[in-house]
């Protein structure tokens, strides 16, 4: 409750024009939105861009944002989105999907991490849900609202995902 | 579940986190004060110069040459290499070591010891020339053909599917087809060393530099001179993509000539530009003091201590490549409403040169 309240504090002094509520409200939201783009896409450059891109996009809303409204869903629904339309681009290029054909991704390899090679076999819209629920705390209704799709097929990908995942690790 | 993901190690985090804080700060400095707020505006300009003032202090010594406040900042940690680049095409790079064509994924082919080049218009062959040769190559460097003439310089290529052109300096202007036949004179008698432009969507007219520093379009059928301009101290000739504009990057500034008669249409400031493809906006340098500015329309999209020096357009025209000697860099600046700056470190290394490579250009997608 406190939290929302500071929130909504820091939001009315960044349309105001401080600096430091604004970075407040960057050092809260930055670090998950960055993260969530990167297990999404898998790629640090993109995840980089796409966290920057919807942070500029917030920030060139902040005038009109709502602020009954908490920030942090509004700009990871930005960034989610855009990481599957990355990834959806990527595609379309025919780019060699190293999750594909490979049993981990070289960053994967680097970081030893079993649980960033598991969801790498996943695909991005399975990512995506996964990412939405338990990193970004999104309700499932929250999910289907924010991508767009029926309640039951988040509820599937949720449930096929983690099976995925409990298999693989 | 969460803590797992969270623990997942994400690859130069920190780095981001402070080159996204950078932009998005900078992009807040510059957010234009709605009613009621303007007192807000001030002091929050203030706030985000004593912040930057505070990190040019605290950094270590060397870096971006004093990190002065600059409208995008995005330079503190370069890619130490051209990795990739953000947008399709590929580039044609002159170094010390000779000419190279870079594509989209970073992998870059030294074609051979030529001093200069220039795409063809479909971007499938590249002409280059060295002290006496003029060759049509393959990006993969492959020679087409060849052409031995004395202090060949600024080839340029123009045409259609079927029919093409190369107009280059020598003793005087001339011009070769696509194919390596036909070399002759080039209408005009003696021109300065200013690169010949051709004018895009016309049957094969080509602008060319007089002695005197006039700018004129002469039409190689009949060589029939359109039109001649007041003297100019031209050292590059740029036309827009639509033939209705023609830029002159001179010693004493530019000059956008109206692409139909010659006349000035407008004197814009700047050191250097390029027409933003598709359109009559251009991208300039300004130069003031210490610092230099790559402006766009009313936008500074990038300013930097030092000498900024070429740009080159990304062919979807949402990228612009920029020169910063000073820093052995190339800054790629995100100009279609995004404030994302990508800059490339050790750029002389990378093409085995001593002075700064030039980007010839970035073509095709």
């Amino acid at each position: 409750m406190r939290e929302a309240r500071d929130e909504r504090a820091r939001v009315r002094g960044a349309q105001r024009g401080s600096v430091s509520d604004l970075e407040a409200l960057f050092r809260t939201h930055w670090p998950r939105a960055f993260r969530a783009a990167y297990l999404v896409t898998h790629d640090a450059a993109a995840a980089e861009d796409i966290a920057q891109e919807s942070f500029l996009a917030a920030l060139r809303a902040l005038d009109r944002f709502d602020r009954r409204r908490p920030l942090g869903p509004w700009l990871h629904r930005i960034v989610v989105n855009r990481a599957i339309d990355w990834t959806r681009t990527r595609r379309l290029r025919a780019e060699v999907e190293l999750a594909d054909v490979l049993p981990a991704t070289p960053e994967a390899s680097m970081t030893g991490d079993e649980t960033f090679s598991a969801l790498a076999r996943l695909s991005p819209e399975h990512r995506a849900v996964i990412v939405m629920r338990y990193l970004l705390e999104f309700t499932p209704g929250e999910i289907a609202e924010a991508l767009d799709l029926p309640r039951g097929t988040v509820n599937s990908r949720l449930r096929r995902g983690l099976d995925a995942l409990g298999d693989e690790l | 579940m969460r803590p797992e993901l969270e623990r997942i190690e994400i690859p130069g985090e920190q780095h981001a986190r402070e080159r996204a804080w950078t932009v998005a700060s900078a992009a807040f400095a510059e957010r234009r004060p709605v009613n009621g707020r303007r007192r807000m505006w001030r002091p929050a300009i203030a706030v985000v110069a004593v912040v930057a003032a505070l990190a040019a202090v605290l950094s270590p010594p060397g870096r971006a040459v004093l990190d002065e406040i600059r409208d995008a900042v995005g330079v503190e940690h370069p890619q130490p290499a051209l990795f990739s680049l953000p947008a399709p095409g590929r580039l044609l790079v002159a170094s010390d070591a000779g000419i190279w064509v870079v594509q989209q994924d970073g992998s870059k082919r030294l074609l051979g010891p030529y001093r200069e080049a220039s795409w063809s218009p479909f971007g499938r062959f590249v002409v280059a020339a060295s002290e006496n040769e003029l060759a049509a190559l393959e990006p993969d460097g492959g020679v087409r053909w060849t052409l031995a003439r004395p202090g060949v310089r600024s080839p340029r290529w123009t045409g259609s599917e079927t029919d093409t052109r190369i107009a280059y300096l020598g003793r005087q202007p001339r011009v070769v087809a696509g194919d390596g036949s036909g070399d002759e004179p080039l209408c005009a008698a003696s021109v300065r060393r200013v690169a010949p432009a051709w004018r895009p969507q016309a049957q094969l007219a080509v602008a060319l530099t007089a002695p005197s520093g006039a700018v004129y379009v002469v039409d190689l059928d009949g060589c029939l001179r359109r039109w001649t301009s007041s003297p100019t101290r031209a050292r590059r000739l740029e036309w827009s993509s639509d033939g209705a504009r023609l830029l002159v990057i001179g010693s004493d500034g530019l000059r956008v000539l109206d692409g139909r008669t010659g006349e000035v249409v407008a004197r814009p400031r700047g050191a250097d530009a390029a027409f933003h493809p598709g359109t009559h906006e251009l991208a300039r340098i300004e130069t003031r003091d210490d610092t230099s500015a790559v402006v766009l329309g009313a936008r500074t999209l990038f300013r930097g201590a030092g000498e900024l020096r070429g740009l080159a357009w990304s062919p979807d025209g949402r990228w612009l490549l920029v020169g910063w000697p000073a820093a052995d860099q190339w800054v790629l600046v995100r100009a279609d409403g995004g404030r994302r700056i990508r800059a490339v470190s050790n750029v002389s290394e990378q093409f085995r040169s001593r002075s700064f490579p030039r980007v010839e250009g970035w073509c095709c997608e």
